[in-house]
This record gives C-alpha cells, structure tokens and sequence, in this order.
C-alpha cells in the first residue's frame, strides 16, 4: 500500500509539472499574440486554445493539489478532536471527495461521446474538433476519481487498523500557505 | 428548502470536507429532494463549459507571476527601500510593512501570497530591533489582505466570472478603495504609537540620499504594476492578456537577480497548478450549486422570503454585512465568497444595488475575514513565518486593523463613489 | 402536465414580452390549466447558450429556446437556417426560416432528440461603427466583434477580422478602439448604450438574425396525449411565433429611428449617423456568400446540406450554392 501511494504521489507531481507547462505554452501563446497584433499576424483563436488548456490543465491538477492536500478544509471542528477522532473526519472527507469525483467522471462521459457521436467542432472559425481537447480533460477527471478512490481504500483501511498517523499524512490537513 | 441549503452548506463543512466537494453535495442533495429537473444529467457539460474559459486562466497566470516574483528576491529590496521612506512615522518599520504589502498586491492577486512574501521579509527585522511583535505582525497580516482589493485580484476575476461582471471595471473599481485602506492602515497604526510608543519600535530616519538611490529598487514592482493594470486600462489587453504579459516581466525580474534554475521554474510550475486545481474545484462547485440553485427555484424562494420581510435595502444590506462577517470569523476567503455568491448577489442586485459596487463591498468582507480567528488564513500564515511566539499576538495584533475595515465598509456603503468613481469616470 | 421550460436571454425583449407571457399566462389560458410551465432561462441557471440543446436532448429539461446558433457546434447545418445578408426584412427572414422549416425538424430529430416547436426571431443583428463608413466594403480591414461562425466566415471574406468578446464589454472595446464595429440587435445597442461609444449605424442583417428555436425533449414529446401534441403545437404557433415574427420588422424600424434621431421614437432620441446599404452593397455580400462562404459551408455540413437547402432555402430566396 506504501508504494502504491508514493506512486500516485510521484505521478501527480509529475502530472503537475505537465499541466503547468501546458499553462506556460498558453501564456506563449497568448504573448505571441500580443505581439503579432499591431502586425495585424493575430493568429485568431488564441482565447479558444486557452479556454481548453485551462479545462485540461484543471482537471489534470485537482488530483495534484488532491495528493499534496491542498483542497481547502474548514478546521474548526475537526481540530479540536482528539487524533483517532480525526482521523474519522479525514475518511468522511476523502470519501465524499471520492464520491464526488466519480460522479463528475461518470457524469464527464456523455459530453464526450456526444461530441464523438456528432462529429462536433467549436463554434468559431477555428472549428477545432472538440474531442480533441474534451479527450483530454475527460481523461483528468477520470484520473481524479482513480486517485481518490485509491487514497479512499487505503484510509479506510489505515483506520480499521487503528494507523490514525498515516491517515494524517494521505488524507490530513496541512499547515496551508 | 432554504434551511437545508444553509444548514446543509454549515453542517457539511463543519465536517471538514473539501469546501469544493461541499458545494457539489450540496448541488446534489437540492437536486435529489427539490428540483423538477434531473439536473445531474448535464453535470458534465456544466463542469465542461465552466472550466473552458479563458477569462479564468487569468488565475493560474498570476499565480504563476506570484510563484516567480516570491522566488526572484525582489521583495528585500522592496522592504529597505520602502523602510526608508515611512519609518520615520510613529510606529517605525510597520509602516514599511504596509507599504510594502500595498505594492506587493499591486503586482499579486492573492492575499496570502501577498501577506507570506511580506512576513519573510520584515520578520528578521521585527526580532533585530526589538519591535513589539503584536501590532507588527498583525499589520503585515491585514497589509497582506489588500492583495485581492488592489488589481489584479484573483478573487475580484472569479466573482466577476460568477457574476457576469466586467473584470477589467471591477478592477478599476477596487483600486481607489484599496489604496484608502493602506492609508487608513497607517493613520491607524500612527495614532496608536504615538499614544502608545511602546507598541511600535524605534523610529528610522533615512537619509535623503538612501531613500533616492532605494527609488531604483521599486522600479521592477511598479513597473509591473504599471504594465499590468495600465494595459487593462486602457484598453490594450484583456486581464488574461496583462497576466501573461506580467508573467514574461516576472521573468524578466527573476532573470535580473539571476533566480532562474530548473528547480525554480518546477516549484513554481508545481506551486501553481496546486492553487489553480485548489481554487478551480470551488469554482466548479459554486456553478453547479448555482445551476441547482436557480433551476429548483432557491433563489427565486430567497428573494420572495426576503422581500416578504418589507425590510429597506439598507436594512437588508446591513444584516448581509453582519452575515459575512459572523461567516467570516470561520470560513476562509475564497470559500466564502464562491459559497455566497449565488444566494447573495442575486438578492443584493434585487435591492437594486450596483453589482461592481458590491463586489468591492464582498471582498472588503472577506478581507476582513483574512485575519478575524479562529479562521484567518493571514494570521496563520504571518505566524508560520513567524515561527516563534504565541498565536495570539498575530490575532491581538490584527484586531485595531479588522476595526479599520469596518470602518472602511461603512464609508463604503456611506459613499459608493469611492469604488465607482473610477469605472464610471475612465 | 407541468413542463420544466429553459428560456433564451432573460433580459432581452423576446423573454419579456413573448416567452415569458407565452408560458406563464397564454399556454395555461390555453390548456384550461391543464398544460403548466416551470419557466427560467439559461442565462440565469449560468449554463452555456451552447449546452441548452445538448441538455435538453439528455431530459434535463423538457423545452428548451435558444439562439439556433448556439448549437451549431453539434450541427454545422444548422447554420444555413440564418445566412447573413441574404433576408433583408422580416417577411423575407420568416420565409427563409419557414423554407429551412423541414432541415430544422430532421437536425434536431437526429442530433437532440428533440421536437421544434417553432422559431422566434431576435431582431436583426445590425452594425454599430466607431468608425467612418459608408458603405459594405469600407468594413474591410476593420476589427469587429461579431458572433456566429458563419458571420465570422462573412466577415474574414469581406477583408475584415473577425473579434469575439462579451456582450458586456463591448462598450469599453468600441469605445478604446479595442474593435472599430460590433454586430447585435438595434434595441439591445440602443438600451445597452452603444450609441455613446459610436457614430455610424448600418442597420444590415450582418449577423443575420438570430432566429431561437423553441424545442421540446423527444421522449417527452411522444409521452404527451395527441390533443395535448395538437394544443401546444397550435398555442406555440398563434401565440407565441406569429407575435414575435409581427413585432420584428416594427422593432427595428422604431430602433433605427431612435438610435439616429429620425422618425418615430417612444424614448429618447440619439444622433448616430445612419448608412444606407446600397444594392451594390447586397450584390458583393450575395457574391461572397455564393463563391466562398456557402460552399465552404455545404462541405462543412456534408451529406447532402448543400441540395437540401439550394431546394430549399435557395428556392425562396433565390441563392443558389454551387455544388460539384
Ligand atoms: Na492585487
Ligand atoms: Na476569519
């Protein structure tokens, strides 16, 4: 179980790293078309293309900011329990991040295959065929709720056996900055 | 249907549950029990279209000019120049620490970012000179606040997105407010050392020569501030387009200090995915609930409710006012606001108030929240940086700065010209 | 029966004065009380223009009204219900939607799921300028923000460059010279304050003119009675399409003599600079139309789009698309 969550650990951050670069080639991007306006070389279509790369780049990330304990949680109640007790919270929480995340996947997927079904491209004079960027980011969520439902087991698990420390360090709540 | 939408949000998130995953739930549950419509049906092609947007990729860009700014070493300088030039004032370095929180979040959309990159700088100093840590620390903490009032602002874009209000108005309209604030800030703090001196520190003065040559070291942040806001202004370039523009700058900025390492650029990559995923799920979440919201017909039921009450729109802004404060004192900021929007605004415009005027209204309030415990993310991150001394003398300290606001809301609400004057006049 | 009913834009005329009395009032009024309706629009449940139809078909509700443009991505034929340029008044609009009528059930039959009830009318998406203009050519090189892609394709023929920005902030773009034209409806430039931040009007339908269909989910559909088939059909059709077809051509011209100072106007009256389009004008837009933006279409739909609709809508209008 240890390696399976240091996988997921070290995928996500090296997920992370390619969505953040997909960020920066939109920002080249968008330069690019800054710069090229006055020349009237404007490529056209720039706010489309960003418009997916922050689709993909969102639903890629949440499982990053998902393993790094970045979904922001209100700690008033829970912080003032004792650590067995917390531990319950933090299995409340990642099983009803994990419900919620297969849902949105499972609910993601006739939006795809609609597009697939009806050949759809965007409407605009770029006429990008969507499953193209749709693919993508159906394929983050999809990832998401794999990520949550894993990290669900394993907490469910930890705290059958009495591991409040480890649901601590998979499934707790950082220090935020 | 109201109490289970209220009492539902508090309860769920009194358990702990990711703020984001609450307002699907919640979505859920009033779909499940009270709407007409399977809703849920269209869930994917509302999470589809919410996130295709490229009015929102503006969040992850300044996020990223933020990451780079924080790791370019700009803000030291920033810090002695700035000291330089205000801590001659009653109250010595924590004017510093203001004026450099105002100039930082004119170039940062986030407050805690602004509040963490200020703290790491002027805490080394407080310690040095032997400042009363409380007023200190708390003024860094609210300075910190000002970076989602003064553009760009990270959660003025998302309540403009949620609201279908202009953003480049609404940053128009956040710029005077902000700045009286810092002023307000530091009238506060002086009145305060000067009856007190033993509150504040010793007083720097600086030579005229000092505070010259330090003018060249804000030149990278007002330059940026300049660029960012000024394209916006006039017109040049939408907030998405400023963003990447203040991105190429940051790295301009870094480059200068010679910051740039592979290392850097992953953290910073990392560093903004994380935000961007944190902030975009509440987003995604607060659009649903709204969907929900609007088609089993809460928020019609609201504004009936309210309406039936007869109250004057003052008197309803009033005890709105009070709510997001009580909210405030637990629920963080962003939250906050996203879980709010789409059962206030709707009600606030139907009182017949200026939408742009109420969100500089919202995020004074959440501001405010930023540092009023047990819940007041500036408070926690000044004492992270902090790493000594109680948790009390942050949240001591931040109280006479919470009082300003309030006070700065009633002018506000006394003088809406103060954030309209610029979008209505430009 | 109590129908869960999608509006189109809430603040526009076509909600308040004809969807909203339609569903609220004259269907119940018509129906005994039998036939209800839940009514709200897209806009103010936050959804996508785009996603109402897709919606519908999936039952999330049971009708839908929306800008037929809007879900183009799904069915680039149904762009050919509203080519700009070619219906220069309302009776000859009606007849080229009226034509299209058959393209329209089938396309929403196959690809939603769903049945047309009727097609409404915006008023016509006219041009409002910060710029000197006298005629059609002078758009070119001008930046302009229109919507729809076949505008858009109209648009890059004629030599201009096509812009997409929110509604919201066209005034501040026209006024910084961000896009020298933008394209909507007379009476939203005129209510939304356009006239401040423009000088030249050129009430052409360059961005067509927007019919927004009004279509109900199949599988609801066929669950109704017949007689409840027949009075819904009947009351959308009197009560609902004949009003708003009426009320368009009146519109505009009350529109065009507001916004120029000109004629008859219930508000007040502003002072933009009016411009006729000259015949020559229409035989340029009808020669792009025919040698590149039509064609270009007819493949962008392929099957046989392009026939059915020379049979059609090429009929009554008398544009013919080369095929090969
Ligand atoms: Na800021
Ligand atoms: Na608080």
């Amino acid at each position: 179980m240890k390696a399976l969550l240091s996988f997921l650990q070290r995928a996500n951050e090296r997920l992370a790293v390619a969505a953040g670069l997909l960020l920066l080639v939109s920002v080249t991007v968008t330069l690019f078309d800054i710069v090229t306006r006055p020349f009237g070389l404007s490529l056209g279509g720039t706010d489309e293309l960003s418009g997916y790369a922050m689709a993909i780049a969102t639903s890629w990330g949440v499982s990053y900011a998902l393993t790094s304990l970045a979904h922001v949680r209100i700690d008033l109640v829970r912080t003032r329990c004792s650590s067995r007790l917390q531990a319950l919270f933090d299995m409340v929480a990642i099983l009803s991040l994990a419900g919620v995340a297969t849902i949105i996947a499972y609910r993601g997927w006739p939006v795809l295959s609609k597009t697939i079904e009806t050949n759809a491209t965007a409407n605009t004079t770029l006429e990008t065929p969507l499953w193209i960027p749709q693919s993508l980011w159906f394929a983050g969520w999809v990832w998401f709720a794999l990520s949550a439902l894993v990290l669900a087991v394993c907490v469910v698990v930890f705290v059958a056996s009495g591991k409040s420390e480890e649901v601590q360090d998979v499934a707790g709540m950082r220090g935020e900055v | 249907m109201i109490l289970f939408t209220s009492g539902g949000l508090l309860a769920l998130l009194a358990l702990s549950i990711p703020v984001g995953v609450v307002l699907f739930l919640l979505a859920f549950g009033l779909d499940a029990f009270f709407s007409p419509f399977p809703l849920m049906r269209g869930l994917g092609q509302i999470v589809w279209s919410s996130s295709n947007s490229a009015t929102l990729i503006a969040i992850p860009f300044f996020v990223l000019l933020g990451q780079i700014l924080v790791r370019s070493g700009v803000a030291q300088k920033t810090y002695s120049a700035l000291e330089a030039w205000f801590s001659w004032l009653p109250g010595g370095l924590i004017h510093a620490n203001i004026a450099t929180a105002t100039l930082f979040s004119a170039t940062s959309g986030s407050s805690v970012a602004t509040a963490a990159t200020v703290a790491s700088v002027a805490t080394p100093q407080a310690d040095r000179l032997g400042y009363d840590p409380k007023l200190f620390s708390g003024a860094i903490a609210a300075g910190g606040t000002l970076g989602i009032m003064i553009p760009p602002s990270i959660n003025l874009i998302v309540y403009g997105f949620l609201t279908e209000t202009s953003i480049p108005q609404l940053f128009l309209a956040g710029l005077i407010p902000g700045l009286l604030l810092a002023v307000l800030f530091m009238i506060v703090t002086a009145v305060i050392c000067a009856l007190k001196p033993s509150l504040g520190g010793p007083g720097v003065s600086a030579t005229w020569q000092r505070r010259i040559t330090g003018l060249a070291d804000l030149i990278p942040l007002l330059g940026l501030f300049g660029t960012i806001v000024g394209t916006i202004y006039a017109g040049w370039a939408t907030p998405t387009e400023a963003a990447a523009v203040g991105v190429a700058m940051a790295f301009a900025i870094a480059a200068t200090q010679k910051a740039i390492t592979r290392q850097m650029l992953i953290e910073s990559l990392k560093g903004t995915v994380k935000t961007t995923a944190m902030i975009m799920l509440v987003v995604i979440g607060a659009y649903v609930l709204n969907f929900v919201l609007t088609a089993a017909g809460v928020s019609r039921a609201l504004q009936d409710f309210l309406q039936g009450l007869g109250w004057s729109p003052l008197a309803m802004l009033l005890v709105i006012v009070l709510i997001y404060i009580v909210l405030g004192f637990f629920i963080e900021t962003l939250s906050l606001m996203v879980a709010t929007i789409p059962i206030v605004v709707p009600i606030v415009v139907g009182l017949g108030y200026d939408p742009l005027w109420f969100g500089i209204l919202m995020i004074l309030l959440v501001e405010m929240a930023l540092i009023t415990p047990p819940v007041g993310l500036n408070l926690y991150v000044v004492q992270g940086v902090r790493k000594s001394g109680p948790f009390t003398d942050v949240m001591i300290g931040a109280i006479p700065y919470a009082i300003t606001m309030l006070v700065m809301a009633g002018l506000l609400i006394l003088f809406p010209a103060i954030a309209l004057y610029l979008p209505t006049h430009l | 029966e109590e129908l869960s009913v999608v509006g189109s834009w809430s603040g526009l005329p076509l909600h308040k004065q004809f969807e909203k009395p339609f569903w609220d009032e004259k269907m119940p009024a018509a129906s005994d009380g039998g036939i209800t309706a839940n009514l709200t629009t897209h806009d103010q449940m936050g959804i996508n223009g785009g996603d109402v139809f897709r919606m519908l078909g999936q039952g999330v509700f049971d009708v839908g009204m929306t800008v037929a443009d809007y879900a183009v991505s799904d069915a680039p034929a149904l762009e050919g219900l509203d080519v700009p340029l070619i219906a220069t008044d309302a009776d000859s609009a009606l007849a080229m939607v009226e034509a299209a009528r058959p393209l329209i059930d089938d396309i929403f039959m196959d690809v939603f799921n769903a049945k047309v009830l009727g097609v409404a009318p915006y008023p016509p998406q006219v041009v409002f300028c910060n710029a000197e203009i006298a005629a059609l050519e002078d758009l070119k090189g001008k930046k302009i923000r229109a919507s729809g892609r076949m505008t858009g394709k109209l648009l890059e023929a004629l030599g201009a460059e096509a812009v997409s920005i929110s509604f919201g902030e066209v005034t501040g773009a026209l006024q910084k010279g961000v896009v020298d034209c933008a394209v909507t409806g007379a009476g939203s430039g005129y209510s939304a304050g356009w006239w401040e931040v423009s000088t030249h009007l050129m009430p052409i339908p360059l961005g067509g003119w927007d019919p927004v269909v009004t279509a109900m989910n199949l599988d609801r559909w066929n669950s109704l009675s017949a007689a409840d088939q027949a009075l819904i059909q009947e009351a959308v059709e009197a009560e609902l399409k004949a009003p708003a077809w009426e009320m368009a051509q009146n519109a505009l011209e009350t529109d065009i003599a507001c916004l120029t100072g000109n004629g008859d106007c219930p508000g007040e009256k502003r002072g933009m600079t009016l411009v006729e389009a000259s015949e020559a004008d229409f035989d340029t837009a009808r020669e792009l139309l025919v040698s590149e933006v039509l064609p270009d279409w007819a493949s962008r739909s392929g099957g046989d789009w392009g026939q059915r609709w020379n049979d059609t809508v090429g009929e009554v209008t008398g544009v013919q698309i080369p095929l090969n």
